[in-house]
């Protein structure tokens, strides 16, 4: 629409009826150079029919404005955005609460213990061989057990999933999925921040009756991340892995091994993108 | 993980431009609720990205986290019927001045009181088309920020704002 007419030739796209309904738009959207403008305001006074269609667009343009004005962002939703890059948060170091579990020598011994870790659960499908993501799970359960043995199992202690997800998004480079599972039987209680091979990651921590899974998020391509979901056993705890097109999930829980499969199932309806094809 | 100067360039950005942003995301996922959500990841997508980025124009720079936010959302919630992808880049179909009614400008006076009409005939459109008119129409922006906003061709945004209006027309001439 930035052409002058003198640059094009006789049958050029304005002569089609499609190009002038655009012009008539971009005219009407002040959207047409001084060119373009001239030309088409001189057609508005020859032509009639052109003339009554841009009425239309006007009267319509006038009742769009009229009727359907801009809202007003709600107030919480403004306070929890201005949350996110509040000036007291903002300049504090990133938080790791965890001790560094996976600083080499440290994974070396989480990843013996994994292997070396007494089988307790029935059923149990599959034991690795130990490899990395070997480590990452028992480092996750050795979190697990710090946590419940210490009676904080989360930094932020919050059934709303408002407050915990960008509480997790301020800490961690992972956008996590916050889902509020408490209509089929596991409420959100928390989350914290679990460190997987040194970058955080956001863990979300949901009750059952008196027991509690943590559900930790990692990019695909994370130490960790596998798809499946076979359910493992390290050190007595219970520990899930599967994966969607988007992220990595290991859960770690003290409830059965039933119970933490039917978690997982639902967690996994609760986040599942479209597309993807039934639970694995 | 949020830096100081990320922070800074987030508060100075963001804020103004939140009822534009909550505005776009209910007109596409079509409730209040779902549009605090979208608007939300939007914020913490935008903060993420401002720690790289320094932002020229913050409009459309943050619209299009919007919208991306809810073509998210309408994947997670299996909105097939709202999905972008679609053959919206042609020009077929547009309509043309031959063989149409005569216009009419007198039925597009919509009474004040009216404007669940209005809006009704607004959610009738095509995810592609409504986009474009709301953010042309309600959001206010110029041809050049709707086709960075959307990543569509600006002949691409001009073609779907012809289209969503001369459809709307036809529902509002229909339902009188």
């Amino acid at each position: 629409m930035s052409n002058a007419p003198d640059d094009r030739p006789n049958d050029g796209p304005d002569d089609r009826p499609d190009d002038r309904l655009l012009r008539l738009n971009a005219a009407l959207d002040g959207e047409l150079d001084a060119a373009n403008l001239i030309s088409f305001e001189r057609d508005l006074r020859s032509d009639p029919a052109l003339a009554a269609r841009y009425r239309e667009l006007e009267a319509l343009r006038a009742a769009v404005r009229r009727h359907a004005v801009p809202e007003r962002a709600p107030a919480a939703l403004v306070d929890r955005v201005m949350a996110l890059a509040s000036p007291t948060v903002a300049v504090l170091p990133a938080r790791s609460p965890r001790r560094p579990y996976f600083a080499p020598p440290a994974l070396a011994l989480a990843a013996s213990l994994g292997v070396l870790g007494f089988v307790a659960g029935s059923g149990l499908t599959i034991l690795r061989t130990p490899h990395a993501s070997d480590g990452v799970a028992a480092g996750l359960v050795s979190d697990f057990a710090r946590a419940e043995i210490a009676g904080q199992p989360f930094d932020v202690a919050s059934s709303d999933r408002h407050t915990v997800k960008p509480w997790l998004a301020q800490r961690t480079t992972v956008s996590a999925d916050v889902v509020d599972l408490a209509p089929q039987g596991f409420p959100l209680a928390g989350g914290r921040v679990a460190v997987v091979g040194k970058i955080p990651a956001p863990t979300l921590v949901y009750r059952h009756n008196e027991h509690m899974v943590a559900v930790t998020e990692l990019p695909l391509d994370a130490l960790g991340a596998e798809t499946g979901a076979q359910i493992e056993t390290h050190d007595g705890y219970h520990v899930a892995r599967w994966a969607d097109q988007n992220l990595a999930y290991v859960a770690v829980s003290d409830m059965d091994e039933k119970t933490l499969a039917e978690f997982v199932a639902t967690f996994r309806q609760a986040t599942k993108p479209a597309g993807e094809g039934p639970a694995k | 993980m949020t830096s100081a100067l990320a922070a800074e360039r987030f508060r100075a950005v963001v804020p103004p431009l939140l009822d534009d942003a909550y505005t776009l995301a209910k007109w596409l996922c079509r409730n209040s609720a779902d549009a605090e959500d979208i608007v939300q990841e939007a914020a913490i997508r935008a903060l993420k990205a401002l720690e790289t980025t320094a932002v020229e124009r913050p409009k459309p720079w943050f619209l299009s986290i919007v919208r991306n936010a809810a073509l998210t959302w309408m994947a997670r919630n299996r909105r097939k019927d709202m999905s972008f992808v679609g053959d919206m880049t042609d020009l077929d179909g547009l309509e043309t001045f031959d063989g149409e009614a005569a216009p009419d400008a007198e039925a597009l006076l919509i009474a004040h009181e009216d404007s669940e009409r209005l809006r009704g005939a607004i959610a009738q459109l095509p995810p592609a088309l409504l986009e474009t008119v709301v953010m042309r129409d309600v959001n206010g922006l110029a041809y050049r920020d709707i086709a960075e906003a959307t990543g569509a061709p600006i002949g691409t945004v001009m073609s779907r704002l012809a289209r969503g209006r001369a459809a709307l027309t036809k529902i509002l001439k229909a339902e009188p």
